[in-house]
């Protein structure tokens, strides 16, 4: 079970974020035109398919002046950004 | 010898060659948690190994055939090994360390999967016979 939706001025994410789920978050991502903050504390699990479509989102904000910022990400969602070394790119360092 | 609560636990089971089939495999690697007790904060680990081998034979591999999972605790280890059928040789063990920046600035699409799969394992092996691809993964659970 995956959800990403906008909540007043945040993206929300919760669930898992698996390859088969990676396309969903693609397509709401790619609607994000300026800088935004995206709570992660309900996202239980994520994949280098979830990192991925999240690393070409910011890569095309920031193209744009803008940033996609991660918060309040669960310890073991924030580990696989740290193995991925991809904290500081988010801001999560 | 098997931690406490643990239990020796030996499942395989094959999946479709799609991403779809994910829900499946982690419905899978639950049973198989649950079967061997297992200490649940092994579930993370094991369903990201899992996944990122099962999503790479799907994506890059070229096979009629069905992925097999096979899931095993023996001691305080868990050794998962996919199998992939009527496919070219890939060896996993080979491809070079991905550099998060380079990752970033080139804008890459793959590699990222195996390069957790590296830092979760304790040990990776990859075999090759009979046009048949095997990738075995042992992860040490924690007391």
């Amino acid at each position: 079970m995956f959800d990403i939706r906008f909540e007043a001025d945040r993206l929300v994410l919760r669930g898992r974020l698996d390859a088969s789920q990676a396309a969903r978050a693609d397509e709401l991502l790619q609607r994000v035109e300026t800088s935004v903050a995206a709570d992660l504390a309900g996202l239980d699990y994520i994949s280098s398919a979830g990192i991925g479509v999240l690393v070409k989102a910011q890569m095309r904000l920031q193209d744009a002046g803008h940033a996609l910022r991660l918060e309040n990400a669960q310890p073991r969602v924030r580990a696989v950004f740290h193995y991925s070394g991809l904290e500081g790119l988010f801001g999560m360092a | 010898m098997v931690p406490a609560g643990g239990r020796e636990v030996d499942l395989e089971r094959t999946f479709p060659r799609n991403l779809a089939a994910l829900e499946a495999v982690f419905a899978f690697t639950a049973e198989f948690l649950a079967a061997s007790g297992a200490p649940a904060g092994a579930a993370f680990d094991i369903d990201l190994i899992v996944e990122e081998l099962f999503t790479d034979f799907v994506k890059y591999n070229r096979s009629a055939h069905d992925i097999g999972v096979r899931l095993r605790r023996a001691g305080g280890a868990v050794e998962m090994t996919l199998t992939d059928r009527d496919v070219e040789r890939f060896d996993v063990t080979g491809v070079p360390e991905v550099d998060p920046e380079r990752y970033v600035a080139e804008r890459r699409v793959g590699g990222l999967g195996l390069h957790l799969v590296r830092k979760l394992a304790d040990r990776v092996e990859y075999r090759y016979e009979d046009r048949t691809s095997r990738i075995v993964v042992v992860k040490r659970l924690e007391a």
